[in-house]
């Protein structure tokens, strides 16, 4: 399914300069939602009237207490859920549209980054990145150079043979990123990445995200960690009790 | 690996082959009662005294067609019953193995049609009382009412003893599966994350289904070699069918064994992965 816009520019690594703000006119968002609701079977609404635009190279905090419907709503990105309202677009596609045996394609598109990392813990760094795109099938050759680069770029080549057991948390985090960037992925979405780091830690990673970003790469950020947002002045948009409170560059509360 | 499923899979394999065996070799064994003869004694077979026992037979043979309720006596020598034995095979198309025989083993025998079908009684105790000549005395009929009968009881008692058991089979290794699937569970919510096509994290559970088949079918195959000679010499005892009758019915046997392990196998796999992890 394809959008009758522009294709989007092609993205150029920014090297220190200032990342833009916001996206060019003419590109294709990354993701569009459109009056979006997600009711559980159970009567529980996590989202009600949901319209949400990212376009392509923009950096965004999401926010709001627990059970605001963060997690809810970046598990309808990843078509893990499907809305009982409204439209969840991402890459020009409608994810409800899409068959059930593309949605593994769907996925290989975007790169996902959880709390928990998500590693598998009888492989080492460079088997959990790698295997992003073994279950693509991708060939041997091809896959890696592509590990190489995804491990440099969070700065782990030189701990490509560990396993997660003798990581530390930011180091486990560092693999998990790199696995989400390895098949080159236009959009990152990442659930409080920092939720099982120390504050230290925690800045490193976001810090990691940010040069992510740089290099053209879309990143969405759940997140309760009020100092980082807060400091970054980055588009922050604050969800409550299902509902899209505010949407615009700002601190982690209204009047930070 | 499951025990209980590789045992069950041996147990359903075994037991399909024996029904099979059993089927054919009695078919065979049917065929053989083709003669119109009621009554087969088959003689005592000492190597080395073969000369003897000829006389002895011939003498027996005259001694049996003096009584009222003979029709006929016929002597069958050895060579002749091998004849027949081989045109037998060749008229069925089946595989002549007897050329890896060092000595014949089929027995001479004297075949007597009766006057009266059911008045055998006298014939049986002149041919049993002489014991120096004669092995064993056979009454056709009641062996045919014998293979009848249990034809009868293994086709349907067998078609629903095989059908039970292979849901039992099938059961355990949709079980055993699932085990697997469960005990991966965290492997297949990444591999689902990271975009995994659906096949991909199905094939390996998949394969392990196939593998408790062959494996299952290796082992019962492995059983039924140990056990071709003793049931052998018992379906000769009982039907008077010779193994070496059932030369093609290794190769049947085995491809169904096999065939139906693998069968069974992936089916239960693919039905178990399916229910779990969706389709």
């Amino acid at each position: 399914m394809t959008s009758a816009t522009l294709p989007a520019p092609a993205s150029e690594p920014a090297r220190g300069a200032e990342p833009a703000p916001g996206p060019g006119p003419a590109s294709r968002p990354v993701l569009a939602l459109r009056g979006v609701g997600k009711t559980y079977p159970n009567g529980k609404v996590a989202l009600r009237d949901v319209d949400l635009t990212l376009g392509e190279g923009e950096f965004v905090f999401l926010v709001g207490p627990s059970g605001a419907g963060k997690s809810t709503l970046l598990k309808l990105l990843i078509r893990d859920e499907l809305p009982t309202a409204g439209e969840v677009i991402v890459d020009g596609r409608d994810l409800a549209r899409v068959a059930r045996r593309k949605v593994p394609d769907l996925r290989r598109r975007i790169g996902i980054v959880f709390q928990d990392f998500k590693l598998l813990p009888t492989r080492s760094v460079r088997e959990n990145v790698s295997f992003a795109l073994e279950v693509t099938g991708t060939p041997r050759g091809r896959i890696r150079p592509a590990v190489e680069r995804a491990l440099a770029v969070v700065g782990l080549s030189d701990q490509a043979d560990q396993f997660p057991t003798t990581l530390s948390g930011g180091e486990q985090q560092r693999t998990a990123i790199a696995r989400a960037l390895v098949h080159e992925p236009r959009l990152i979405i990442a659930d409080e990445p920092t939720g099982n780091l120390d504050p230290l830690i925690s800045w490193e990673i976001i810090q990691l995200l940010l040069r992510i970003n740089e290099l053209g790469v879309t990143v969405l950020v759940g997140t309760h960690n009020a100092e980082v947002v807060t400091s970054l002045r980055r588009r922050v948009v604050a969800l409550e009790e299902g509902r899209i409170v505010r949407d615009g560059v700002g601190g982690y509360h209204r009047d930070d | 690996m499951s025990l209980a499923a590789i045992a069950t899979m041996v147990l359903m394999l075994l037991l399909l082959a024996g029904f099979w065996l059993l089927q054919a070799g009695l078919a065979a064994g049917v065929a053989y009662v083709e003669e119109k003869v009621e009554i087969v004694a088959d003689l005592r077979d000492v190597p080395g005294a073969e000369a003897v026992l000829v006389v002895q037979a011939e003498a027996l043979a005259a001694d049996v067609a003096t009584l009222p309720q003979v029709r006929a006596v016929r002597y069958v020598s050895k060579d002749e019953a091998l004849a027949r034995f081989r045109a037998r095979l060749l008229e069925r198309g089946q595989v002549d193995l007897t050329g890896y025989l060092d000595r014949n083993p089929l027995p001479a025998s004297l075949e007597v049609s009766l006057v009266d079908p059911r008045d055998y009684q006298a014939v049986d105790d002149l041919l049993s009382s002489r014991e120096e000549v004669v092995e064993d005395v056979v009454e056709v009929q009641r062996l045919i009412e014998r293979l009848t009968s249990v034809t009868d009881v293994l086709r349907t008692g067998g078609f629903v003893v095989l059908l039970v058991v292979g849901f039992v089979v099938l059961f355990i290794i949709v079980n055993t599966i699932r085990l697997a699937v469960v005990a991966r569970r965290e492997e297949i919510e990444i591999m689902r994350l990271v975009g995994a096509s659906d096949a991909f994290i199905r094939w390996p559970f998949i394969f392990e289904g196939a593998f408790v088949g062959l494996l299952g079918a290796a082992v019962a195959l492995l059983v039924l070699g140990l056990a071709a000679a003793p049931v052998g010499d018992m379906m000769y005892g009982f039907f008077r069918v010779l193994p070496l009758e059932l030369g093609t019915i290794a190769r049947d046997i085995v491809l169904l064994v096999v065939g139906t392990g693998l069968g069974v196998g992936i089916l239960g796999s693919w039905l178990s992965v399916r229910s779990y992890l969706g389709g």
